[in-house]
């Protein structure tokens, strides 16, 4: 049933620029991860995706949010009951 | 002091609105985001625990800008002295047009 999650991360992965991916449910459970990202940031990446959507009234607005630092940057979105983390290298 | 922290925040062009925050609370804050205590307190959540991130059991804080993009505007956080700066900005990017 995973594979095809499997599948999606390897071929993230295959990028470059990227160094990390993770996915989680809404309670912050690891999905899936690769890379620089792992179970120890599910938790606060779903919380941080969360605190996010509060600050817009539009709930079919999905806030992008971006940690942005010399080790590059991570972006944060929740789709549906997913929340993606990505760790991407500043090009 | 009040202009001493501000005056630069209101140069940053597409600035629709700022806020200064301190763990004391608010110091300033103006334009979309003035009197604004629900964002001000979100944003300071958001930061107490982005700075919990940590990769590779780094020492240093995990970002240097923190920023929140919605569809129409965009918050850009930063931490500097023991206080939190946000701008609220106009987002203008549009979708990339497939030909």
């Amino acid at each position: 049933m995973e594979g095809s999650l499997e599948q999606h991360l390897d071929d993230t992965m295959k990028n470059p620029a990227i160094v990390g991916v993770l996915c989680t449910d809404a309670q912050g459970h690891n999905l899936g991860c690769r890379g620089s990202l792992s179970d120890e940031h599910g938790g606060i990446v779903s919380v941080l995706a969360k605190q996010a959507a509060s600050l817009t009234k539009d709930p079919t607005d999905s806030p992008t949010v971006c940690l942005e630092s010399d080790s590059g940057n991570i972006l944060v979105r929740t789709h549906g009951t997913i929340t993606l983390a990505v760790h991407k290298m500043a090009s | 002091m009040t202009t001493a922290l501000t005056q630069g925040l209101e140069r940053i062009p597409d600035q629709i609105g700022y806020l200064v925050v301190s763990e004391e609370g608010v110091l300033a804050s103006a334009g979309e985001l003035e009197n604004d205590e629900h964002t001000a307190g979100v944003i300071m959540q958001m930061v107490r625990t982005a700075c919990r991130f940590r990769l590779h059991g780094t020492a240093e804080p995990p970002f240097k800008r923190m920023s929140v993009m919605l569809e129409d505007y965009v918050y850009a956080v930063t931490i500097s002295g023991q206080k939190v700066f946000v701008v609220k900005r106009q987002n203008n990017q549009r979708e990339p047009v497939n030909v």
